[in-house]
């Protein structure tokens, strides 16, 4: 491994930034993603820093049973974010539709189906530990040696 | 100028405020022990009562399986919301989750399921079918025959005069095999979920 990658994964282990995006949850979640923000468990000494912007982002977090009208949004949205990157599911929902997936109802679990996920967080809400211990463990498993990875 | 300089050098190089400021951390990522997470079996032998899974609010997150020779709850992540409802229904206490058998057991609380046998008589053409299919028939009666006929008084259910009558509605399992091997739809079993508490020595809390 050379000087330049050991720098790079210094670096990128300490500055992940979180994109979220809630594609209809019932807002538990959304709360839990907050109190991560919040400084009893205060996601930026760890180096990631939450704005809502994809095209700056390394990791999405997605929250919810994916409503059909993030068809043709979530997928772009995917897409806009730069290599390296993973998307978080958080919470129920995105993995099986929890309660809204039944009979009649206008979601289309799981997330995965419309674009890669890296992680799931069961929970109904998670806890904000959980949600802070997925993104850390995907940071160290899909960011580091990235570059040695992709050749 | 050089004393203001002096004290704010000195002000900054404090020992403390130099540590707070490049090793600062809040509380680590540590779930408290009161957390109710997804339940967990406890070693207990599982009695195959069902009632973990009829008291489930959420859509397929806990069956009951075959494994080995026993029974044997299984908790689906990703569908569990971590209610504990389960924990707190099952009789024999297989399951735990965080502490919630320990205040049930601090508060005398408990979760009663009974079922409730209603059969349609307009709609029942005395075939017998329910008889015939209820497991705990069978296990007291097997002579019972294709009929629905019954000379055992012990039984559920049986028919009489053309109609099923129901005697022993207490020893219903709740597993509904009667309601779907019914032709007319007339048997339906409710089930029923209470919440008792038994008084506590000292009031409780």
């Amino acid at each position: 491994m050379s000087i330049l990658q050991a720098i790079k994964n210094k670096v990128r282990s300490r500055s992940i930034h979180v994109s979220y995006v809630d594609v209809g949850s019932c807002n538990g979640c959304d709360i839990e993603v907050l109190a991560c923000l919040a400084p009893r468990y205060d996601i930026e000494q760890y180096g990631i820093f939450v704005h809502n912007n994809p095209r700056e982002a390394d990791v999405l977090i997605v929250i919810g049973a994916y409503t059909h009208g993030w068809e043709e949004k979530l997928a772009p949205l995917w897409e806009k974010i730069p290599d390296p990157k993973a998307a978080i599911a958080i919470g129920n929902c995105p993995i099986s539709g929890c309660c809204f997936d039944r009979r009649g109802s206008y979601v289309d679990p799981p997330v995965s189906k419309h674009i890669p996920i890296a992680a799931e967080v069961p929970g109904c809400p998670p806890r904000p530990t959980e949600i802070l211990n997925a993104i850390l463990s995907v940071r160290d498993l899909v960011f580091a040696d990235w570059e040695v990875k992709r050749r | 100028m050089t004393a203001s300089l002096y004290w704010y050098l000195r002000e900054f190089a404090r020992i403390e405020w130099v540590r707070k400021f490049f090793f600062a951390r809040t509380a680590p990522l540590v779930t408290p022990a009161h957390f109710r997470g997804f339940p967990e079996p406890t070693g207990k032998a599982c009695q195959h009562a069902l009632f973990c899974m009829m008291v489930c609010p959420a859509v397929g997150a806990i069956d009951v399986v075959h494994e080995g020779d026993g029974w044997k709850p299984r908790i689906h992540k990703g569908h569990c919301i971590r209610c504990g409802l389960c924990v707190e229904a099952c009789p024999n206490g297989v399951l735990m989750s965080g502490r919630v058998l320990e205040t049930m057991q601090a508060q005398g609380t408990a979760l009663l399921v009974s079922f409730r046998i209603s059969i349609d008589r307009d709609l029942c053409t005395g075939c017998g079918n329910c008889v015939t299919a209820c497991p705990v028939n069978k296990q007291i009666d097997a002579q019972l025959g294709a009929g629905g006929h019954s000379s055992n008084d012990e039984v559920i259910m049986r028919v009489d005069d053309g109609d099923v009558q129901v005697l022993h509605e207490e020893k219903c399992t709740g597993c509904k095999i009667c309601e779907t091997s019914c032709p007319t739809q007339a048997i339906q079993i409710a089930r029923i979920l209470e919440g008792i508490q038994q008084p506590v020595e000292g009031g409780g809390p």
